[in-house]
């Protein structure tokens, strides 16, 4: 394993978003205060809570959520994307780099983003309706395995798309509705049937209610099979980049 | 006795296809260690689909590679470390200083933070006053000599050139030429593809010549040159010979421009130039201007590329 290739990889990815930190950290930062802002602070004065918890709380845990997700997305896609259109994609194919310790350049740089993000978002959160942390471990778990799979998910766009038009595919037509039906700004247990039952095949739900048990105290799901069930989606996601990395698809002629 | 050295490269029975379109076909080549090897051709011929099979950018369609005697389909990372490519289009990453792209790449090839080395690429291709710069501020020729640093940052075994010298200006070309003649001294073996002929000439040991996916000859360069290559002996008189003299009849050169001009073309197995050239003086006639050129090899690649009989003799 090229272990100092791969330390490389990951160190210029978190050295690429930091170079234009306004356009990577601030920008998402500000985006996500707003919805604090504009959601909480509208919703909260008619409805006061939701699950037994005041509802500038109850967002909180969906907010980092979104930090998370957009930014860890937008890192890998972005990053591995542009290398396509600009050529450098060479450097990686040439380099003794295999998919192995590409998939741990990126997806670490995207972590790094996204929980970047997400923990200045929990802190400016924190600012409007004070700080909460339950269970350290859940969360640290949580935020951990929401980071991983939208940076995994942010290669497979990358390396499907050919276009920019096809690299705002997912944010938009798959990202946006899964994170909006993902229960950050309500409880999916209150939607009527049938997308209460339909809401359990949107992993984002497991990802917010897992947060929102370990930052908050309490979820409509155990954390134990929201954990579960994302670890299992993490290895598929896992297992698929890394068997289309190594076929070359799209990123060989 | 020592077992001979693997090849730095050797491609057995390399296709590619893209749909119906057959970009190589079946080639094989075998590229010894420390040789400058000049892969020729015409536009689409298949050079850079053959390069990019070896490093990793193209999937081959059947075939076997193998570098430094490793076949990439049981390791198809390992061989790499030993690969350097200097891609034919101009890529950056914006993001980054130059001393900081190439510092990247040696990482990328497994090798510890080295800025001597990066000084000693730097200065080889006349960027060291450019290590600060951000990669995107630089001109196209700059951007150019970046690739090929970045490419050689790492001390590959086996480099690839394709057109290396692509709009650059006559010093660089001179400058790369120096440095890759030092590279091959020191062991690197070299692949170039190039639209210079004569930078072919100038570099290469042995010269391929590909067209249509199919590599039509493999040949040592001045064996080629012997081979297919021609000296041209152009006689100018003073003054207008009434018919070909005796000398130009036994060495059936031509009289032309009214009887100014007589033309010798001495090919492989003839008679020298320079016997004719004797004799014409021997006998006395009034000759005004002698020109001899030689035939270089991109007269050779028209030969072979027109399909002379003799140069499908791979």
């Amino acid at each position: 394993m090229n272990v100092l290739g791969m330390q490389t990889l990951f160190v210029k990815e978190v050295r690429r978003f930091m170079r234009v930190p306004g356009q990577t950290v601030l920008s998402p930062l500000i985006s996500t205060t707003l919805y604090f802002i504009v959601f909480g602070y509208s919703i909260s004065g008619r409805v006061h809570e939701v699950e037994g918890q005041p509802y500038l709380h109850f967002i909180v845990p969906g907010l980092v959520f979104l930090g998370i997700a957009n930014n860890a997305f937008l890192n890998s896609s972005s990053s591995l994307f542009i290398t396509k259109i600009q050529g450098t994609v060479v450097d990686l194919l040439v380099a003794p780099l295999g998919p192995g310790e590409l998939m741990a350049g990126f997806i670490g740089g995207a972590m790094v983003r996204g929980l970047v993000v997400g923990g200045l978002t929990w802190a400016v959160a924190a600012l409007f309706s004070g700080f909460s942390l339950e269970h350290a471990l859940v969360t640290a778990y949580f935020l951990f395995i929401s980071s991983y799979v939208f940076s995994v998910l942010g290669m497979l766009a990358a390396i499907w798309a050919e276009k920019f038009e096809q690299i705002n595919f997912f944010p938009t037509f798959v990202m946006l509705p899964l994170t909006f039906l993902g229960g950050v700004f309500y409880s999916v247990r209150e939607l009527p049937s049938p997308w209460n039952t339909i809401s359990l095949f949107n992993p984002m739900v497991y990802m917010v209610e897992g947060l929102r048990y370990g930052m908050l105290g309490s979820s409509i799901f155990s954390p134990v099979v929201g954990g579960a069930i994302l670890a299992v989606v993490a290895a598929v996601a896992t297992g698929v980049v890394y068997v289309v990395l190594r076929s070359g698809y799209r990123m060989k002629a | 006795m020592s077992e001979p050295p693997s090849p730095a490269l050797e491609l057995q029975g390399l296709s590619k296809r893209y749909g119906n379109f057959t970009a190589l076909q079946s080639v094989d080549l075998s590229i010894r260690p420390g040789e400058i090897f000049a892969l020729l051709g015409p536009n689409g011929a298949g050079k850079t689909t053959l390069i990019g099979s070896v490093c990793g950018l193209v999937r081959k369609t059947a075939g076997t590679i193998r570098v430094f005697g490793r076949d990439l389909d049981a390791d198809p990372v390992g061989p790499r470390y030993e690969l350097g490519l200097v891609p034919q289009e101009i890529n950056f990453d914006p993001f980054f200083t130059v001393a900081e792209s190439l510092r990247i790449q040696q990482g990328y090839y497994g090798r510890p933070r080295d800025d001597a080395r990066v000084d000693e690429v730097l200065t080889a291709l006349n960027l060291q006053g450019k290590k600060d710069s951000l990669t995107r501020a630089l001109s196209g020729g700059m951007k150019r000599r970046l690739l090929i640093a970045k490419a050689l940052v790492h001390k590959p075994r086996l480099v690839f050139l394709d057109e290396p010298t692509a709009g650059v200006d006559v010093e660089l070309r001179r400058d790369l030429w120096t440095y890759v003649r030092k590279l091959a001294s020191e062991g690197t073996t070299i692949v170039l593809t190039t639209h210079y002929l004569e930078e072919a000439e100038e570099l290469a040991d042995r010269v391929g010549i590909i067209n249509e996916g199919r590599l039509l000859m493999v040949e040592d360069k001045a064996a080629l040159l012997r081979r297919f290559g021609e000296k041209r002996l152009v006689v100018t008189f003073a003054t207008p010979l009434p018919a070909l003299p005796e000398a130009g009849q036994r060495f059936a050169a031509r009289l032309s421009d009214d009887g100014r001009t007589l033309t010798y073309v001495e090919r492989d197995g003839c008679a020298p130039a320079g016997d004719l050239l004797r004799a014409l003086y021997a006998a006395g006639l009034p000759i005004a201007d002698v020109e001899t050129r030689r035939s270089r090899l991109e007269d050779v690649l028209i030969e072979v590329l027109r399909g002379r009989p003799s140069a499908s003799a791979a």
